[in-house]
């Protein structure tokens, strides 16, 4: 089912939360929201669930407005980053809550209660571990409970809010590729909060990029990592040299190098973000356009990070090791360096 | 599907004894021991041994004698059904006080939370005296009961009113923190879960609560079970009818009978111990998946 939101504002007394934020996800799709913290992504997750009211807009899900509706009518499907899991019952009872509070006529029978709480638990992998209490878990554990507990309601749309964050780093992976998994077999529409870019570029088919309440950019992964919209995504998704330079005619220009730009009519300040591999390096030779000089390379796995001087500004390079033996370049070397690609916004 | 094979945790709670000391950058265990037990030697042990002393002086023929006397069968049973009833009205208001002070935030929020206090520090005998003014027949209160031929005043209702005032802060002061610091998430998730409000309190919130009620339920109790200031001015003290343990030891001891003040002590000391290790064992029971994790 799809969800949709429009021009939804909310504000926390003078803080500006969310400012007319519009977004549309579609059926079956696994959308992140990603932004520092403080960027409203959260609020918005929560908007969409019905924690919060939104001071204006709508949300739609399916289509259907919700604004009006309760939360426990939603059936929107959350799980909440500390997990939340209710310490008073066992992990089946916490799965079958969802199922118990229904209103008698809705209410399965116990007998299939036991089949479908089963069955999600077999589907977390957690069917050995129905008696054990919330405590008695693993941090990874817990949460592929609070997961099949928000599934048992057979939610409309799942939200997740920071799903990984409380987590180690090798749980988190193994959780990642397992919920990506768990997504394709049961192809719910959700949408995920995350700050970890790394985690959002994985496990996203598209990323709605946040910053200050608004939403800068939603594309895919490689779409934003690629043609970023914005200054902001461009520093916030991945590394990317940032370099001042000077439009004028079309032109960026930025110390030797000239950068074709989208600009026609535009004449004034600029801003440059080059990716440390849309540099390129080679050996100087005396013909160069420009020259800088290396001031350190961590040589790490298959590429190597060089760090260059040009000029006042310091740029950081990633070339292939093999390349770089190669040219026989070494700490203090000059070298040629070429720029093969630069997304450049105006303003500084 | 070998990627996520679960990894069982250790969860045998039973099974890890905690050890006998633990390790602390605050060594001291000697010295805090040895001060825990003289302290309490001092304070408590030694009267209390006593106490069983001097009861203990007695053959069980006359220690049954003087329990066994209807007067004080109706001391005991007026003062332990009037403590429960006090401490279990409190339970229940003391968690609506100390909702309203943890969830919301009004002017003068501060001044209630203050007031809350205030039972602590009033002379019970003050209480006493303010208590059955208010509560007699002519009274602001008492008058509204008084044609419905309800007695508060001198009556045991005025002796459970009393026992309220006293025991009001206990529940709310041992709820508060808890409820504090209870995730709001919970109750989130069981909305989101589709529990209407009502499900969503009994089921979540209340849970997570009991342990703290029922501690603040079995101090409010043993603080009622030995009150005597504020209630001997409301009760009216009749024989049999409206008179409290704690009377009953005095007037014994007016009565130079030190035994038989020592018996009824010893006496309300044991039932009174009996209970709250039940209320103990019931509070472990319910905070049994609390405490873990």
């Amino acid at each position: 089912m799809t969800i949709e939101v429009r021009n939804v504002c909310k504000s926390f007394g003078a803080y500006q939360a969310l400012d007319n934020v519009s977004l549309t996800v579609a059926d079956g799709e696994l959308m992140a929201l990603l932004g520092p913290s403080g960027s409203g992504k959260t609020t918005l997750l929560r908007i969409i669930a019905g924690l919060d009211q939104p001071d204006s807009g709508e949300v739609l899900i399916h289509g259907q407005d919700l604004s009006k509706q309760a939360v426990r009518d939603r059936r929107v499907g959350f799980v909440f980053q500390h997990y939340s899991l209710f310490k008073n019952m066992s992990v089946f009872e916490n799965v079958a809550f969802g199922l118990r509070v229904r209103p008698r006529q809705q209410r399965p029978s116990d007998a299939e209660i036991k089949r479908r709480v089963d069955e999600l638990l077999g589907l977390v992998q957690l069917d050995p571990f129905a008696a054990r209490y919330p405590a008695q878990l693993s941090g990874g554990q817990r949460q592929r409970v609070a997961l099949a507990r928000a599934l048992a309601i057979e939610p409309k749309v799942l939200l997740l809010d920071e799903p990984f964050g409380a987590l180690d780093a090798r749980v988190r992976k193994e959780l990642r590729r397992w919920v990506r998994k768990l997504h394709k077999e049961i192809n719910v529409t959700s949408v995920f909060v995350t700050h970890d870019q790394e985690e959002a570029l994985e496990l996203a088919d598209r990323i709605a990029i946040m910053n200050l309440g608004e939403i800068e950019q939603v594309a895919t992964p490689s779409e934003a990592y690629d043609r970023p919209a914005t200054q902001f995504v461009s520093e916030f998704l991945g590394f990317a040299n940032r370099l001042t330079c000077h439009v004028e005619n079309g032109i960026a220009r930025f110390g030797d190098f000239s950068l074709p730009t989208e600009f026609d009519n535009y004449a004034g300040d600029a801003v440059a973000y080059v990716r440390p591999h849309e540099i390129g390096l080679n050996r100087a030779n005396g013909h160069d356009i420009a020259r800088a000089t290396i001031d350190s390379i961590v040589a790490l796995g298959p590429t190597a990070r060089v760090d260059l001087a040009y000029g006042e500004q310091r740029l950081e390079v990633l070339v292939d090791r093999e390349r770089l033996t190669e040219l026989g370049l070494v700490v203090g070397d000059p070298c040629a360096i070429t720029i093969t690609r630069a997304h450049v916004f105006r303003g500084t | 599907m070998t990627a996520m094979t679960a990894t069982a945790v250790k969860a045998t709670p039973d099974a890890a004894q905690p050890p006998f000391r633990r390790w602390s950058v605050l060594p001291g265990f000697g010295p805090a021991l040895g001060f825990t037990l003289a302290y309490l030697s001092l304070i408590v042990l030694i009267p209390l041994a006593a106490l069983f002393l001097k009861a203990a002086q007695m053959d069980w023929a006359s220690i049954w004698g003087v329990l066994a006397n209807p007067r004080v069968f109706a001391a005991f049973r007026l003062t332990f059904l009037a403590s429960a009833i006090a401490a279990a009205i409190n339970c229940i208001f003391g968690l609506v006080i100390a909702w309203l002070l943890v969830r919301y935030r009004f002017w003068g929020r501060r001044i209630v939370d203050a007031l809350v206090d205030l039972p602590f520090a009033l002379p019970t005998a003050v209480a006493g005296v303010s208590l059955s003014a208010l509560m007699a027949k002519n009274g602001w209160v008492g008058s509204f009961f008084a044609p419905l031929g309800i007695d508060i005043a001198y009556a045991p209702p005025g002796i459970v009113v009393a026992l309220i005032f006293v025991g009001l802060p206990f529940v709310v002061r041992t709820v508060q923190p808890v409820l504090q610091d209870f995730e709001p998430e919970l109750e989130e998730a069981a909305a989101t879960l589709g529990a209407d409000r009502w499900v969503t309190f009994i089921r979540i919130t209340l849970p997570a609560l009991a342990p703290a009620m029922l501690t603040g339920f079995a101090l409010a109790f043993a603080r009622a079970i030995g009150e005597y200031g504020s209630v001997i001015f409301i009760a009216g003290n009749r024989p049999g009818l409206t008179e409290i343990v704690p009377l009953l030891i005095v007037i014994k001891l007016e009565e130079f009978d030190y035994r038989g003040a020592a018996v009824i002590a010893v006496a309300s000391l044991l039932i009174s111990f009996a209970l709250l290790i039940m209320i103990n064992i019931l509070q472990r029971r319910l905070g049994r998946h609390h405490d873990r994790g």
